[in-house]
Formats: C-alpha cells, sequence, structure tokens
C-alpha cells in the first residue's frame, strides 16, 4: 500500500486540493446530518442548519485518540460556517469557507474538562468530473493544539446528473499534528451519493476504516 | 361595447395562455446533485410551481408553472441567488418537462 503514497503526493500538492469533506453548507433552509470514523484516530457528528446558502449555525462531537500514545480528547463545540467568496462556472464551482467556533474538551492527560475553541477553513474546486479541496482546521485548548489538514482529490467515472446516482474514487491525506498521529494519512475512499444522500467508505494505507455518512434535508 | 368585452375576454385567455408553461432557465455553478437539491426545495415551496427539472448536464433550471400562473423573473432570480447560484438566462417556453427531457435523449444521440 505504501507503493501509491509517493506518486500521490506530488498530484496533490500541484492540484492544491483538497478534501475529506463536503461543503460545511449545502443550501439555504437546509440541515446537514454527518457523521466520521477516521481512521482510529478520530470521530466526528456535526449536525448543522443553513438559513442562508453562506451561513450555517451547529455543533459538533469530535473525538480525538492518538495511534502514537495514549492521549485522547473528547470535543464538544458550538460553530459558525461562513462561505466567503463562491465562483459559479459554467462547468464548475469554486468555494472558499470559513469557521469558527468555542466548545469544551476533554483532556486525557489531565483528566479534565478545559474550555476549548476551534477555527478553519476549505478551499474546493468542483466540477462533474474532478473534485478536489483542502481543508484546515485549528482545536486549541489550555492543554493541547491540534491542526487537522485534509486533501482530497476525487474522480468521477462517469458525469451523474441531478437524479442519478453519482461515483466518485477519491483519495485523500490528512495530517493531524499535536501527538495524534504521525505522518499524512493516506485513504482511497469511494463516495456515493444520491440527492440528500451522502456516503463514502475506504481504507487508509495502514488497513483502518475510513468513512464517512452524510444526508442533507 | 360587445367587441370590448370580446377584446377584453382575448387579452386575458392570451395573457393566461402566455402565463401557463415552463420556464427555462440557464444556471451556473450546477455541478453537483447533491448541492443543487437546494434549487429544487426553494422552487417547489412557490404555490406557482407544478413541477421542477434540474439538469447538471445542460446547466439547466426548468419550473413548469400552474395554469394560469406565472412566477416573475425577479422572482427566480432570487430564488436561484438565494439558493448559491447564477442565472444567466430566462426564458418562457410551450415545452412540458417531459419534451424537455425527451430532448435531452434526442441531443444525446
Amino acid at each position: 500500500m505504501n507503493l501509491f503514497r509517493p506518486a500521490l503526493v506530488p498530484v496533490a500538492l500541484a492540484l492544491t486540493c483538497v478534501m475529506a469533506n463536503a461543503k460545511p453548507i449545502a443550501f439555504s433552509n437546509g440541515t446537514t446530518v454527518m457523521a466520521e470514523y477516521g481512521a482510529g484516530t478520530m470521530k466526528e457528528a456535526q449536525v448543522f442548519y443553513a438559513p442562508r446558502y453562506f451561513l450555517s449555525l451547529g455543533g459538533g462531537y469530535l473525538e480525538l485518540e492518538s495511534d502514537v500514545d495514549h492521549r485522547r480528547r473528547e470535543i464538544v463545540y458550538g460553530r459558525v460556517n461562513y462561505l466567503v467568496k463562491r465562483w459559479n462556472m459554467k462547468e464548475a464551482q469554486a468555494n472558499i469557507f470559513a469557521w469558527g467556533g468555542l466548545g469544551q474538551a476533554y483532556v486525557s492527560e489531565t483528566n479534565d474538562h478545559e474550555v476549548a475553541w476551534n477555527a478553519g477553513g476549505q478551499i474546493d474546486y468542483e466540477t462533474r468530473r474532478v473534485y478536489s479541496s483542502f481543508r484546515t482546521e485549528l482545536h486549541e485548548a489550555a492543554n493541547f493544539s491540534h491542526r487537522i489538514d485534509t486533501w482530497q482529490l476525487g474522480i468521477a467515472p462517469y458525469e451523474h446528473d441531478f437524479d442519478s446516482l453519482a461515483t466518485w474514487f477519491v483519495v485523500q491525506g490528512r495530517n493531524t499534528t499535536g501527538g495524534i498521529s504521525e505522518g499524512i494519512e493516506w485513504a482511497l475512499l469511494l463516495r456515493l451519493f444520491k440527492r440528500g444522500a451522502w456516503v463514502e467508505a475506504g481504507f487508509t494505507e495502514d488497513g483502518k476504516l475510513q468513512a464517512m455518512a452524510m444526508v442533507n434535508f | 361595447m360587445n367587441r370590448r368585452i370580446h377584446a377584453a375576454l382575448l387579452l386575458v385567455l392570451g395573457t393566461t395562455t402566455a402565463m401557463a408553461g415552463t420556464i427555462e432557465m440557464k444556471v451556473y455553478g450546477l455541478v453537483c446533485g447533491f448541492c443543487a437539491q437546494g434549487i429544487e426545495k426553494t422552487l417547489r415551496k412557490n404555490p406557482a410551481t407544478a413541477d421542477v427539472l434540474v439538469s447538471l448536464e445542460h446547466q439547466l433550471v426548468a419550473v413548469a408553472t400552474r395554469d394560469g400562473q406565472d412566477i416573475s423573473d425577479a422572482e427566480l432570480t432570487r430564488a436561484l441567488t438565494d439558493s448559491g447560484y447564477d442565472v444567466k438566462a430566462i426564458d418562457r417556453t410551450q415545452r412540458s418537462l417531459e419534451e424537455i427531457r425527451a430532448g435531452f435523449g434526442k441531443a444525446a444521440k
């Protein structure tokens, strides 16, 4: 599995991409519910409501568990997502999102709860055949600081339409700082979505499960 | 007097006929069905909407209106803009949504 890593690094970086994540705001008056299992080091669940297409409010739960030592974080947060800029092109769309929030975190080393804050951003570019994104987010409290960077590059074998099933093959790279994981964790994912339902699953180069499910309504 | 009433009736009927039908919009940014569902959701809320067709391939959003009803260009533009998309053109046609779909099939062949 390590064989594919050297070849993918320049491709991913050259495309400045992205993702692992869907857009933090789906559509106006829409609710998004998402759950993600990230290769044993990350579990996250989120619920957001978007009163406008450029703004969503909600909260989530993030659990980070180190694969280096025994440190663990359980972060509950509220968050505001904002669409900074969108480019609508004839056959493509690009976005810049930013977000920030506040919450509480359980820190295993001190066995205590601390006030935690988070901030992040995402840039993505998408056609019906190519998807790329880069997402970065920072989670901080008095006794920890973790930055999670996620790149995604997706290729669709066919062009889906509004009522048909969309299929994507996605390469994801993720780096979590602060002793949660060592180096970039690469994963190959199969993503399927139709209308408001989205599921994706795959494995990292170490054979760990990476999966996400999301619904918009 | 009768002629005036007749003319008025024709005007009303003509206007009604012109208002019934389909509104076809060229929309930029339509790349993902997962995201574009917001457009359909918004347009279906309009009481004048009978049905909605979204085609990512043709960058098209088509609204079939109920008999005798219309949605103004300003209202349509606002609905699409508030959904996060750019409207490039709005045309009123007499093609049904089924005919538009059938046209897609022919174009593909």
